[in-house]
């Protein structure tokens, strides 16, 4: 096991490193200079070169990108090139936001998702499986920004019981800050509630077909036991693994949700750094987000084990 | 170029753009002590520190944080600020007198000395945006004090206006010390302002609060003010519906109506400073044909974009220099309504392409434009890009035509000289005209205003016949609050001064 562990961590750094690479490239090729975005309205020949020369912007790209690469093995992300703030500090600042948007999110997600998938697998072909296919069809279909809209007019700004945009955080006011976090949570959690529904109601009808359920209830189990407790626990290996893919998508999951909210969170700084080409900021965020897929990767491989003791990672 | 991020959200989006308009009666009563108001920011800002400033939301707080050694009133004529009284009769050597016993919040000393200090470092720091600014200043002396004097190269008849902005914001020598490199992110008792810093948390809120020991006895009246920035016109409307903020600047032009119509808010406006319109670029094909530029300029109907794009908010534009201006001249009216048959006499029959950013404003008026265009046998192709990429290829002059507004200064020369001066910074034209160029220099330092006057007049009225830039709106400076706040007064240069302001 520790073994395992120590491999799978230690294959994360080429992974990683792979991305900055291509990261860098893409942003560095695209058209667009962050002097220009900088100075602004202040914008003179002189001043121009000697933003670019600040920001190394004159030298050959793959110095650039082997400066970069050797101040973070050094433990330094740099600094914001429009903002000056220092990216570990941008970053981390931001993402207790993102984080509990996203938690949020997927518990609603989740609470939605499994007991609509279960009723929906074991009534199958029933009305109340079709309308638990018709939520999901709508829930995928419709855009975020467009249930985030959706709820702002009508929860926020005609009925006012939530706040519009802002974020108080949970430490400061638990309460408060749930009232903040549930209209983007749901805009944010509802696709993914209609993903995870249809996965536990294809994994469900699977398992609910297999010998040993039939037993199970031959020998006399109740039909709640046998769905809950003897099916549900198997059904949901394949939902685990969607789920974890969504834990790592966190924080690129909430771009648009966190704009339409202004959610100050990592997606937002995601989407403004990009839109200022601030390469220091994107290039800090692409990497957590890298890791962030990668560890949620692992403890997905991990948690396979405890739902199903025949996988061994020995 | 925020010219466009600034100037579009500023003057065209804007609730701003237009004239006249509401809220009686809210100036009225005894000023209330206390409270605090939430403000609208139409983006985020970058910086704190007016040192390398470029963005006009940054402006917006900083009038309420720092002091400048000028200030202005609502027509635009220079007052003392930080300066008590001004000697300019030798155009080289300007002789300030400066107020006293003026401390910063961190409790140092307003003096001549730190006049220097910060002029100093305005010129010199390596990340400075002021340094165009203040480039016909050689140097400041301190003479005692309370006196100073400003040692200019050449002479230079904007410098005053210049110091009303970020260039003439002084700053604690110490505060800017103690701060160090994060002193762009929390400048802790910099200011001498009716405000001071509290906390920046970037993409959520600013806070300030009230500066106890202001210089002007008895104000502020709010004990803090929190900043919210909020880059979607819509979202500050459902903001300002939901209380969630009390004051904003911009709201979606076509929302300015019910907002007017609605008893829960206030919404007032003025002419502003700025000019929107689209640059056509001189240096190549087609428009290095003076006629085909004419001809573009003679077929748009100026009044059908006020009135379908901008929603009657604000005024036609004819040239850059608006209504609210010294300098204004009504007789630039030389391409007037749409002209299709006399733009086909002048140049008809060729294709080129506009540049503008994704924005629904900025699309719906480049459709308008193309329509119009197409009735006086003029192609237009609309290719919208990404900002960044947007203003790179606008700044490299890799354009044949640019939709770039730009949100003004102070003094006409602000909005001219660096535009249509042969190489100027912002001449994306690429234009070049000997006397327009001649023009502009002698007005630039020329002490006289009368004089000035007349050159800006002719150097518009040469600029609008060679149309290197099509004017079309002039857009407003607006007030749209919700009915707490009280004694708001309204300035041209669109910044939001909180001083007097009290909720109640």
């Amino acid at each position: 096991m520790t073994t395992y562990l120590l491999r799978r961590l230690l294959l994360m750094l080429p992974v990683a490193l792979l991305v900055t690479i291509g990261v860098f490239m893409l942003i560095h090729l695209s058209p667009g200079d962050p002097a220009l975005i900088i100075l602004g309205e202040d914008r003179s020949p002189a001043a121009i070169a000697q933003v670019h020369e600040q920001l190394g912007l004159d030298k050959p790209l793959y110095v650039q990108y082997f400066i970069w690469l050797d101040n973070i093995v050094h433990g330094d992300w740099g600094r914001s090139v429009t903002t000056h703030e220092p990216v570990a500090v941008a970053i981390t600042d931001r993402l207790p936001a993102t984080l509990e948007l996203g938690i949020v999110a997927l518990l609603w997600s989740l609470i939605v998702a499994i007991p609509l998938g279960t009723i929906a697998a074991v009534r199958r072909g029933s009305l109340s499986d079709q309308i638990a296919t018709g939520i999901t069809i709508a829930g995928v279909s419709i855009p975020n920004f467009f249930i985030g809209i959706v709820l702002i007019f009508t929860l926020s700004v005609t009925l006012r019981l939530f706040p519009f945009g802002g974020y108080v955080p949970l430490t400061t006011d638990p309460l408060q800050s749930l009232r903040h976090v549930m209209l983007p949570a749901i805009a944010l959690g509802t696709a993914g509630a209609a993903i995870n529904m249809r996965f536990t109601r294809s994994s469900m009808i699977e398992v609910l077909n297999h010998d040993y359920i039939r037993t199970a209830r031959a020998k006399g189990a109740s039909w709640r036991r046998v769905v809950f407790v003897h099916a549900l626990k198997n059904a949901l290996i394949p939902v685990v693994t969607i789920v974890g893919l969504q834990i790592g998508g966190i924080i690129e999951g909430a771009v648009v949700t966190e704009t339409v909210f202004t959610w100050p969170g990592v997606g937002r700084l995601a989407v403004e750094s990009i839109f200022n080409r601030d390469y220091t900021v994107i290039q800090g965020i692409v990497l957590l987000a890298a890791f962030s897929y990668m560890i949620a990767n692992l403890l997905v491989d991990l948690v396979y084990g405890w739902l199903d003791p025949r996988i061994s990672y020995a | 170029m925020r010219r466009v991020a600034v100037g579009f959200a500023c003057l065209f989006l804007v609730s701003a753009c237009g004239g006249g308009g509401g809220g009686g009666g809210q100036n009225a009563g005894t000023p209330q002590k206390g409270g605090t108001a939430t403000i609208a920011l139409e983006s985020e800002l970058r910086t704190l520190d007016p040192m390398d400033s470029s963005l006009l939301v940054e402006r917006e707080v900083f009038y309420n944080i720092y002091d400048s050694l000028f200030t202005i009133d609502p027509s635009l004529t220079i007052k003392p600020g930080l300066v008590k009284s001004w000697d300019i009769s030798d155009p080289l050597n300007y002789k300030f007198t400066l107020q006293s016993g003026i401390k910063y919040q961190d409790g140092t000393a307003f003096n001549g000395a730190s006049v220097k200090a910060n002029i100093d470092r305005y010129k010199t720091g390596a990340t400075s945006r002021r340094k165009s600014d203040l480039a016909s200043v050689s140097g400041v002396e301190v003479t005692d004090d309370t006196h100073v004097v400003f040692h200019l190269s050449k002479p230079n008849a904007t410098l005053l206006a210049t110091l009303v902005d970020r260039a003439g914001m002084m700053l604690s020598t110490d505060a800017v010390l103690k701060g160090g490199q994060n002193f762009s992110l929390a400048p802790a008792g910099a200011g001498s302002g009716p405000f001071e810093f509290v906390e920046w948390k970037r993409n959520d809120h600013l806070t300030l609060k009230k500066n106890a020991t202001y210089w002007h006895s008895g104000l502020p009246y709010l004990d803090g003010i929190t900043y919210r920035a909020i880059p979607d016109v819509n979202a500050i409307l459902s903001a300002l519906k939901t209380g969630d903020v009390d004051i904003a600047r911009v709201i979606g032009a076509k929302d300015v109506a019910s907002v007017k119509a609605d008893s829960n808010f206030v919404y007032k406006d003025v002419p502003a400073i700025g000019f929107n319109g689209f640059e056509l670029n001189a240096g190549a094909p087609p428009f290095n044909d003076p006629a085909k530029r004419k001809a573009v300029a003679m077929a748009i109907d100026r009044y059908s974009i006020l009135k379908n794009i901008n929603f009657n908010i604000g005024v036609v534009a004819y040239g850059p220099v608006p209504p609210s201006s010294w300098a204004f001249d009504s007789s630039e009216k030389i391409y007037d309504h749409a002209d299709a048959a006399k733009a086909k006499s002048t140049a008809t029959g060729f294709t080129f392409t506009y540049k503008t950013t994704s924005d629904p404003v900025n699309q719906q008026l480049a459709q308008l434009l193309q329509s119009e265009l197409a009735q006086a046998g003029i192609t237009m192709q609309i290719q919208t890009e990404e900002f960044a990429t947007y203003v790179q290829e606008c700044a490299s002059h890799k354009f044949q035509a640019c939709n770039v507004n730009w949100s003004g200064r102070i003094d006409p020369d602000g909005n001219m000289y660096a535009w249509w001066h042969t190489g100027g910074d912002f001449n994306d034209s690429l234009y070049s005209n000997a006397q327009v160029d001649q023009w502009l220099e002698d007005a630039r330092t020329n002490a006289d205003q009368a004089k000035r006057k007349q050159d800006y007049g002719n150097a518009q009225k040469q600029i609008v016949e060679d149309a290197p830039y099509v004017f079309t709106t002039f857009g407003v400076s607006a007030q749209i609050s919700n009915t707490k706040i009280h004694n708001f007064t309204l300035y041209p240069d669109l910044m939001i001064r909180m001083a007097e302001v009290w909720k109640g």
